[in-house]
């Protein structure tokens, strides 16, 4: 079934999607040869491919569907499950599709007796030791092995010796939390070894033992430690490897799936999330080839369960006694109309979290301009003293996440996309694996999952390495297609400005200096957070210090959970929260208004590279909760001061009069204001702090929980647990050894 | 060894600029064209004086010293400042065709090496992982002849570019590698190889790498696996070794033997090689005779020596007679076994047995004379290829396995009539869908028994029937077609 | 002959034990079917228990409830002290034999609540969907 979203969402981008590869074939091929691909056979239709791909792309141009197991496009090929055997005419023996080359003339017959007696040999081997528990595998109805069995395999059984001797039997591994283990069921396809060590980078999975005796498993009973663990499941063509929290919780013919887009980081990576009844029974990756390819990381993956944990139902105002109390929607909108009627435009302040959509960061804002307050903040501060959030090519990835396969060297700056980003980082391994792209570091000597080179965590080094001084520089100047990657983390520091002054000055000097092509970005900012370019495109600044110094009487935060102001910053200010879980935020509230998540509304977001995308409703907002923007809305009525749009319609209209780029879906539209943005720096000199850039997450045990919904999530918490259960008797031995 | 099937070819890959050379031509030795009208007609009785390892039996030093007096590193210097091309054509004329079980000619194979570099070394890879059941002629050569398989790296690494040679051994051949690696030590000690090998001004190093047991390491890409340090799990084919091999390097893979008799024919001539045997079988070669016969060997013999005089002269007969005979396994535990009738005509060399639905294999002979449960001698082959498959490919993981499962049950006749179809078939679908040939190797003495055996299968299942009335496969009987 | 006599004597002798002809035809509508038989008693409910056999065992004893029922009379109405008798359990009715009470047999059986606003509804064992954010008794 995961293929079928794959492949009928592969239709929906095929137009979009085609058309880009065609422009860069073009654009390649007018450069080269005109036409360089030969004629081949399938079936005796004749087919124009490339020289080089496989006998089974050359089927699927002709299309031709070949079965396979351990094919997978984006691993390494193996040839190992033997599925994919068809017959060429004039050799002896049937051949592996997925590994042949095609040949000028070839005569590829896909569905002679040959093939057919091959493809049933092999299916038959493939099920000899294969249990049948169809009816209580989890896999059932979206199983490769199944469908593959009813179309290619014979109808009847043959296996005698299965009553004298049983099946195979294997032991089940422990992988972790997330990905639960049924190794019966392997058929050692080995696509999971492979992901493991070509995509996610750790060499925590393989194989052990010869023959018929041969297990997949890590070696020693270990968890297995990777942020994109999630995706074997998906690649597992049987049941082995099934998804531990969605155990037996669903058959895959009973979910409702809707395309969506996830905001637990700011790659705003397409899903498919899956609901029964009113329930997100688990979330999938969608085909984009722009963003996520076909992977998931876990915390997008397995964080669904936090969506129905420490949910705000009801609203609730501070009662007498100071506690929170449940109450009506009215009782919350008089309690603050109340306060507000006794606040000036100056007292009162917004602060915008890092989950909230577009649609209410635009609506706050508008009802902050007609309360007659200019104060509204996001939580994610971004350093503003020269050009700062006025020019998009300061805050965003400009060159975008493909780009990464292109580009041949990348310097980080202050961030570990391993954890902040995980696709970013498969993708920047993925150019390093098939590109011989070089990264260099500046930051926390983390693990990346690949080499890099490191050159130290003083922010003296960016400055060096503008002006030539540091060793590096030689590097930097040589590469043609260099990216610099400042994670947002490191604009939190007090020389927040500093370091983005140097970033983009080191930018525009590599862009005019290197000879780069015309359209290529070298300045790339990776946010955190998926509301942050949005939030900055509307026109939100940072202000926590601001709040801090102020002391705004009314402070009304959006889904502000990352515990930056607190109770003791402003005793007497009356905090309303506005959001869907009861995290750091509520708890301070004196007014707490539900709101809902990211699957329980249709909303925009705008992801690191500058593209927005939409949300979808895939559930109702549990309880009393109602969409965000809706929230504002209402509460604007009851101020007196409605605001001008009644509908979701309306109010995309407004969104787009504050900025085109939230409702051209889909589209990065690029900045070419860097030249500019570097003269305006010029002019400030802020002082580099001598505090060394730390990453904000070190170890994989850090990634699971950074947000509201991945701080509800019981899984994620297992995760951690297991993280530092495994993690433990590592640092005990190394504590032994450097006493 | 066992990549007795790995010259199938696939002709259409003519036009391909990579392997196509290669493929081609070994698409032509396969193709059992008419066959070549032979100048000879008898064979066998090889003289001592055109014996090529004249210390097999260890009478002799084996160090260098005594190699020397026998003749080996005897101008080896003039041999190699005469250029590959000069011995690429003198092993081509000789007719040497690979002695590890495929009977590729050698000289066409070293040929594929000598294209031009393009910046990679080249490595050879000398198959010394002799693990199949019945064969015993490397081993010999290592340790007691050690001095011919140096030189002839040094030879056959000149000839295709090589920078350097790898000896993959078996690792249960502890004293083997010993002696091999005295002989390689001593070698370089003399100036041999090594850095100016022989004061030609060509550097060539040998190396000796010990293996961990496992039988499939013998097929050329898992031993190159293996070699780099991997699971020693077969490659996908293409690419070849000579493109893409040892270290991502251009490698050929040979056996023991083919490098061996290279400085000899270099000396003696291709012509003097060639004069051994039928035409496209010529050349001398090393038989290893077991099993039910009175004097166990391994003796170097003319190729196409019939078989029934090979068995005669050098192994003493048959246990009890010719007539006592029962089947001959003539080629190592991986091809088909002739029954008895077929053994009194048929000639030892590549031909003649696949004229027999049989195979050269390794040479290794293996005589059952009446006393043998020949079922359940095949049954134990299953269970050794099942236990040495690597796991890496459907068929044959699962394949074995089930072959064992019947063969075991076949012994004692626990079976049906027509699972002896079944158990065709089932070799069948094994046979030629698996990446490597360890697939092919496990289906063929299966098929051969079938093959000249079948009603001593059927007896057994029958007198198990009617010893075991109402037993549970009768009730099975409507799994059957 | 003899029978049609009988059945006529019956239907007179069922008219009469109904209170006439009008009150006849309105038990007929209640409950279908007029019959004549013994009166063996009247239960606490005000239902009143006859008996004739001269009609199959399973026919033999039946019950006219009380008429406050209306035509809403159920199974339940019936006392469980009658229960036993009108269902051959007893041979005896509690007019002859009183059952045995015990103390665990409650004093006011009730009638089936089904339908009614007073009807059981088991209490859920399944866990809320959603589990709602409690907030900590922190003061301001």
């Amino acid at each position: 079934m995961n293929k079928l979203i794959i492949n009928s969402s592969k239709k929906l981008l095929s137009s979009s999607l085609n058309k880009n590869i065609l422009k860069s074939q073009t654009a390649l091929l007018s450069n080269v040869v005109p036409d360089n691909r030969i004629e081949v056979f399938v079936d005796d239709k004749p087919v124009l491919v490339q020289p080089g791909v496989t006998v089974l792309q050359a089927c699927a141009e002709a299309g031709v569907e070949i079965p396979r197991f351990c094919y997978h496009e984006r691993l390494a090929i193996a040839g190992n499950c033997r599925m994919c055997l068809v017959e060429i005419e004039r050799t002896p023996k049937p051949v592996a599709s997925c590994a042949m080359p095609v040949m000028k003339g070839m005569k590829i017959k896909t569905d002679s007796p040959v093939t057919r007696k091959a493809r049933e040999g092999v299916m038959e081997f493939m099920l000899v030791n294969h249990p049948l528990d169809c009816p209580v595998c989890d896999q059932g109805g979206e199983c490769d092995l199944q469908d593959q069995a009813m179309a290619f395999g014979s109808d009847r059984s043959r296996f005698t010796d299965n009553l004298f001797s049983g099946k195979r039997a294997t032991e089940d591994k422990n992988l972790g939390p997330l990905v639960k283990t049924s190794m019966n069921r392997c058929i050692h396809c080995t696509r999971c070894v492979r992901f493991a060590s070509e995509v996610a980078g750790v060499d925590d999975l393989g194989t052990t033992g010869r023959g018929n005796d041969m297990q997949i498993g890590t070696y020693v009973e270990k968890l297995l430690a990777s942020e994109v663990s999630g995706n074997v499941i998906d690649l597992c063509p049987v049941g082995a490897l099934t998804s531990k929290p969605y155990a037996f919780t669903a058959r895959p013919w009973e979910l409702r799936k809707i395309s969506s887009i996830d905001v637990l980081d700011a790659l705003g990576s397409n899903i498919v999330v899956q609901h029964r009844a009113g329930d997100v029974m688990r979330i999938l990756p969608r085909l984009n080839e722009d963003i996520n390819e076909e992977w998931l990381d876990d915390k997008a993956r397995f964080s669904y369960d936090g969506l129905r944990r420490q949910r705000l139902v009801t609203p609730m105002v501070r009662g007498h006694d100071g506690l929170l109390k449940p109450c009506e929607w009215d009782d919350a909108f008089y309690a603050i109309a109340d306060k507000l009627s006794r606040a000036s435009g100056s007292q009162i302040a917004a602060l915008a979290g890092g989950l909230a959509d577009a649609e209410s960061l635009v609506a706050l804002k508008d009802l902050m301009n007609r309360l007659g307050s200019e104060n509204v903040f996001v939580e994610e501060s971004f350093p503003g003293q020269a050009s700062g959030t006025d020019l998009r090519s300061n805050y965003v990835a400009n060159s975008g996440i493909t780009n990464l396969e292109q580009a041949d060297l990348v310097l980080l700056v202050g961030t570990n996309p391993r954890y902040e980003a995980p696709l970013y980082n498969t993708r920047i391994r993925k150019s390093l694996v098939h590109n011989e792209l070089k990264v260099a570091l500046i930051g926390s000597q983390v693990n990346l999952s690949y080499e890099y080179d490191y050159l130290g965590d003083s922010a003296q080094i960016l400055e060096d390495l503008l002006n030539g001084k540091h060793e590096y520089s030689k590097f930097l100047a040589k590469a043609k297609k260099p990216l610099i990657v400042l994670g947002s983390a490191a604009l939190q520091r007090k020389d927040g400005d500093a370091l983005l002054n140097l970033a983009t000055r080191l930018s525009e000097k590599l862009r005019t200096q290197n000879g780069c092509p015309n359209d290529w970005r070298v300045f790339n900012v990776l946010h955190r957070w998926a509301s942050q370019v949005a939030a900055l495109d509307i026109g939100y600044r940072s202000g926590i210090e601001q709040i801090k110094a102020q002391k705004p009487k009314i402070l009304y935060l959006l889904g502000a959970d990352e515990d930056l102001v607190s109770r003791v910053d402003g005793d007497d200010t009356f905090i309303i929260y506005q959001g869907h879980h009861g995290d750091r935020g509520a708890e301070i509230a004196d007014v707490v208004l539900p709101g809902a998540a990211y699957t329980e509304k249709s909303a925009t977001y705008v992801n690191t590279e500058g593209r927005a995308q939409q949300a979808s409703f895939v559930v109702a907002p549990p309880g009393k909760a109602k969409e965000d923007w809706q929230i504002l809305r209402a509460l604007s009525d009851v101020l007196g001061n409605p605001l001008p749009y009644d509908d979701l319609d309306a109010l995309r209209k407004r969104m787009g009069e504050v900025s085109p780029t939230l409702t051209s879906y889909d589209k990065i539209e690029s900045a070419s204001f860097l030249p500019l943005s570097v003269s305006l720096s010029q002019k400030v000199k802020p002082a580099l702090s001598k505090e060394p850039i730390r990453a904000w997450q070190t170890e994989l045990g850090d990634f699971y929980m950074t947000n509201p919904i991945s701080r509800a999530s019981l899984t994620m918490a297992r995760c951690v647990q297991s993280f530092k259960k495994t993690n433990e008797p590592v640092k005990q031995t190394q504590a032994n050894a450097n006493p | 060894m066992i990549n007795n099937s790995i010259n199938k070819i696939i002709p259409f890959l003519k036009n391909s600029p990579s392997a196509s050379s290669q493929i081609l031509v070994r698409y032509q030795s396969a193709a059992a064209a008419a066959p070549p009208k032979q100048k000879k007609t008898t064979f066998g009785g090889l003289k001592d004086e055109d014996r090529i390892f004249t210390n097999l039996y260890g009478r002799h030093d084996w160090k260098l010293k005594g190699a020397m007096s026998r003749g080996d590193w005897y101008k080896t210097k003039e041999i190699l400042l005469k250029g590959s091309d000069w011995i690429i054509n003198e092993v081509k004329a000789s007719g040497l065709r690979g002695r590890g079980g495929a009977g590729f000619p050698s000289g066409l194979k070293w040929s594929f090496m000598n294209k031009p570099s393009d910046g990679r070394p080249k490595y050879l890879v000398i198959n010394a992982d002799e693990g199949e059941p019945g064969t015993c002629k490397d081993r010999e050569i290592m340790r007691h002849d050690p001095h011919k398989l140096v030189e002839g790296c040094l030879i056959a690494g000149r000839a295709m570019g090589a920078r350097a040679a790898y000896i993959y051994i078996r690792g249960e051949f502890y004293n083997e590698s010993s002696n091999m690696q005295a002989a390689i030590n001593e070698a370089y000690k003399a100036g041999l190889i090594g850095k100016n090998a022989c004061g030609t001004g060509y550097d060539f190093d040998v190396y000796m790498h010990r293996g961990a047991g496992a039988y499939i390491c013998g097929e050329e890409t898992a031993l190159i696996e293996s070699l780099e340090g991997k699971q020693g799990k077969p490659r996908l084919k293409p690419p070849f070794p000579a493109d893409i091999g040892l270290f991502g390097c251009p490698t050929t893979v040979t056996n023991v033997e083919t490098v061996a008799v290279a400085p000899t024919i270099c000396r003696r001539g291709g012509s003097w090689f060639a004069s051994f045997g039928r035409e496209r079988n010529s050349g001398t070669k090393l038989f290893n005779i077991s099993g039910h016969v009175n004097n166990p060997c391994t003796v170097e013999e003319e190729m196409s020596i019939p078989l029934k005089e090979l068995i005669e002269r050098h192994a003493g007969g048959v246990i009890g007679g010719w007539d006592n005979l029962l089947a001959i396994i003539p080629g190592g535990s991986s091809v088909p076994l002739i029954p008895k009738k077929t053994c009194e005509e048929v000639l030892m060399d590549f031909d003649s047995l696949v004229q027999a639905q049989t195979g050269l294999g390794t040479a290794a002979i293996i005589v059952m004379n009446k006393q043998t449960d020949v079922v359940k001698a095949i049954a134990r082959l299953s269970l050794f290829y099942k236990h040495e498959s690597c796991g890496q490919c459907t068929p044959c993981r699962e394949g074995t396995v089930w072959l064992t499962k019947m063969m075991d049950r076949f012994v004692e006749g626990k079976a049906r009539i027509d699972e002896i179809d079944m158990i065709w078939e089932l070799s069948k679908q094994i046979e030629g869908h698996t990446i490597c040939a360890l697939g092919d190797a496990a289906a063929w003495p299966v098929q051969g028994l079938i093959r000249h055996f079948r009603p001593e299968l059927e007896r057994r299942i029958k007198e198990f029937h009617a010893t075991h009335k109402g037993h549970v496969l009768d009730k099975l009987a409507k799994y059957a077609n | 002959m003899t029978s049609i006599v009988q059945n006529f004597r019956n239907l007179a002798l069922s008219i009469k034990q109904n209170g006439g002809l009008y009150r006849s035809i309105l038990q007929l509508y209640r409950v279908d079917e007029i019959k004549e038989g013994e009166y063996i008693g009247t239960d606490r409910n005000g239902n009143r228990y006859y008996q004739n056999k001269r009609f199959f065992v399973g026919r033999s004893r039946w019950v006219i409830y009380n008429e406050k029922y209306g035509l809403d009379y159920d199974g339940t109405h019936v006392d469980p002290e009658w229960h036993g008798w009108l269902h051959y359990v007893r041979d005896d009715p509690p007019t002859v034999k009183p059952p045995i009470t015990y103390k665990w047999v409650t004093p006011n059986p009730q009638e089936n609540k089904t339908g009614t606003p007073d009807n059981y509804v088991p209490y859920s064992t399944v866990k809320p969907k959603i589990e709602a954010w409690v907030p900590k008794s922190n003061k301001k």
